[in-house]
């Protein structure tokens, strides 16, 4: 602790210098390093810089909030991934206490990061102690607020609250994390000014918008980290339907790892993983490129889910001339027809059509709605009220 | 799988009663219900749990129903998460569990602490989390009560799944249910695990003594220098630079094993102690 606590010191004064510096600091590792990989074989990890932090991260980092056993980030963490990344709230701050056992004295030689998802400037600064305490450290390196899905649940003591922590050296860098919204909340982040990076679920299934939104945001000096690279193991394949041998083949997940560590503005992905296996089948994104058959294995899934996933772009927003809410309607067809949950699809319809529940899409002569993705609107509608209204 | 569906949703309005009942803010006087009831499935759990969500999916969460009870500037947000079967809701409580405080005998296991209680009965794991005008008081009481009356209505096993009783007792600091990868080992695939002031130990039952065997078989292959120990029906012990010291075995369709001890022969010794406890 006592290493730790003049590091602290060392950080906090070292605020006052250009941001150049703190790079400089963590120059530990380089880009063309090398480290023990998979079966003892050598994994060339590629680095980015991380935004205006300057911070060299590898483009594989590590998601802990579901691994159980620290064996496996230990493991990573000695084969030279070094962005780690847990959560406040994760298992009620168990999943702290594990990550800060398991980095234990490799702690230095890592990036840090977690999350408080605490209403207010007191809340968060009492999550952040007990966060240092947890993880058996004195700073963490990026501190995020947690699942933020627009500017409105941003306040400003939440900023103040970052910025004095960042003063009193608990920690480097403010960031902000998002599941949602991003195409608001990105450039909105990127015009503040005052966060250092952003953690937001990317993958293959998103489109263009969620890339410029990134660009925006990349482009301005926030660092990018993507989170739910593998598009929540391909939703829509669960076991015992067709499509799940498919897409559960050998490589399908990976692919969608290298698609997005393939994109010029992210800086490092987070990937769960919660065993050894996991963690070599993902390294595997360091030796070979995202390529032509992965993309190819991608959009047989995309065209797999396509007439039938809405991926609530908003793209159709105030598009029907009825005035009903598409994307929501067909979210709670998802409800009855992928989840079995009939009673809860119907009763968000309701809630949905309150005003104008006689509508039905077989009465107008052509749907104004058309789905840039290829989504059947017209039908998907029609069964949504053929089921629910 | 359309009629299916349908069929299914049919069935659903008779396990909404069963929900209107253990979701009553009437369990104790004074308390009233503050808006609707929030329902939520794995695919929307993220509106409610936004961040946190995965950590509800790995136990094989099924569905979520809740509500908000206030008394005057107070109130309690009850949740009750509905999972796969018995043994994941207990592992879910056992992953959130506060190593600082103790477990009481609420259902399966419960804890309750100063502005919060759990606990797991059957398939359902129930948080209910006190937002108090005064933060720093002590509502204990109050929630063990709340459990309390909320238990009677909620069905399934109240006791611990009988594995827990397996492991020995002695040194021993916490244990959990892991859903997938026991030890980092995906050949694990889920199972329970004991820590112990050194070292951890753990129990995973496979369908079959064969299929027990495969399992043994292919995690051997993955030590190298591991060695034959005479524990159970067959085993080996091995040095693994992150596992440390360990021994793992099979009795019947059982795998068990002890990791992370300095040697590996304490390892044996321990396994073959944990294998007595075994049926």
């Amino acid at each position: 602790m006592k290493s730790t606590t003049s590091r602290r010191e060392f950080l906090s004064a070292g605020l006052m210098l250009p941001l150049a510096s703190a790079s400089s600091g963590m120059s530990f590792l380089k880009p063309s390093e090398s480290a023990a990989g998979p079966a003892g074989s050598a994994v060339k990890l590629d680095y980015r810089t991380l935004g205006r932090t300057g911070l060299k991260v590898t483009t594989l980092g590590f998601g802990c909030m579901i691994t159980s056993d620290a064996s496996v980030i230990e493991r990573a963490a000695d084969i030279g991934i070094n962005y780690f990344d847990t959560a406040r709230g994760y298992q009620h701050g168990n999943n702290e206490r594990m990550v800060g056992a398991a980095l234990g004295a490799r702690r230095k030689q890592i990036v840090l990061s977690t999350k408080s998802h605490a209403p207010d400037k007191q809340g968060l600064l009492s999550d952040l102690d007990t966060s240092l305490r947890e993880l058996n450290t004195d700073f963490v390196d990026i501190w995020y607020l947690h699942a933020k899905g627009n500017p409105a649940e941003i306040h400003d003591d939440m900023i103040e609250a970052q910025q004095l922590a960042k003063r009193q050296g608990k920690i480097r860098f403010a960031g902000v994390s998002t599941h949602g919204g991003q195409t608001e909340l990105l450039p909105w982040l990127a015009q503040k000014g005052v966060f250092d990076v952003v953690l937001t679920s990317y993958n293959f299934t998103m489109d263009a918008n969620m890339e410029q939104a990134i660009a925006t945001a990349a482009k301005s000096g926030i660092g990018v980290v993507g989170m739910k690279v593998m598009a929540g193991g391909f939703r829509g394949a669960r076991p015992g339907e067709p499509a799940n041998e498919k897409l559960k083949q050998p490589g399908a997940l990976l692919a969608a790892l290298k698609w997005v560590i393939d994109k010029p503005h992210i800086a490092t992905t987070i990937p769960s993983m919660t065993d050894m296996d996991q963690l070599d089948e993902n390294l595997k994104a360091m030796e070979h490129p995202f390529s032509a058959a992965d993309q190819k294995l991608l959009a047989e899934h995309l065209d797999l889910i396509r007439p039938l996933y809405c991926r609530m772009c908003g793209k159709c927003d105030g598009a029907c001339q009825k005035g009903i809410k598409v994307a929501d309607v067909l979210r709670c067809l998802t409800y009855a027809d992928g989840y079995g949950q009939f009673a809860l699809g119907r009763e968000r319809f309701q809630e949905l059509t309150a005003g104008n529940g006689a509508v039905r899409c077989g009465d107008c002569a052509e749907c104004t709605v058309s789905c840039p993705h290829g989504v059947r609107v017209t039908d998907r509608m029609a069964r949504a009220q053929e089921l629910f209204a | 799988m359309k009629v299916a569906g349908f069929l299914l949703a049919l069935m659903l309005p008779g396990a909404m009663a069963g929900a209107q009942e253990y979701l009553n803010c009437h369990f104790l006087p004074g308390w009233e219900q503050s808006g609707p009831k929030r329902q939520f499935i794995a695919e929307n759990l993220f509106e409610y749990k936004d961040g946190a969500a995965e950590g509800y999916l790995v136990y094989g969460f099924v569905r979520m129903q809740g509500i908000t009870c206030k008394l005057g500037q107070d109130s309690l947000d009850i949740d009750v998460s509905e999972m796969t079967d018995e043994d994941l809701a207990y592992g879910i409580f056992t992953a959130n569990v506060d190593p600082g405080f103790p477990v009481v005998q609420i259902g399966m296991g419960g804890q309750v602490l100063r502005q919060s209680a759990s606990f797991a009965k059957g398939k359902y794991y129930v948080e209910i989390t006190e937002v108090a005008a005064n933060p720093l008081s002590d509502q204990t009481a109050m929630l063990r009560a709340f459990a309390d009356r909320m238990i009677a209505h909620l069905e399934g096993r109240s006791s611990a799944p009988a594995v827990m009783g397996w492991f020995p007792r002695e040194n021993l600091v916490s244990t959990k249910l892991v859903p997938e990868s026991v030890l980092g080992l995906r050949q694990l695939r889920r199972g329970f695990v004991a820590k112990y002031k050194q070292g951890q130990a753990f129990i995973v039952l496979e369908d079959s003594p064969e299929s027990a065997a495969a399992v043994l078989k292919s995690l051997r292959t993955r030590f190298s220098g591991a060695t034959a120990a005479k524990v159970g029906d067959e085993g080996f012990q091995a040095t693994a630079e992150y596992l440390a010291g360990l021994c793992i075995f099979r009795k019947g369709r059982i795998l068990a094993g002890y990791a992370n001890l300095s040697d590996a022969t304490d390892a044996v010794t321990l396994a073959a102690k944990l294998a007595s406890s075994l049926p």
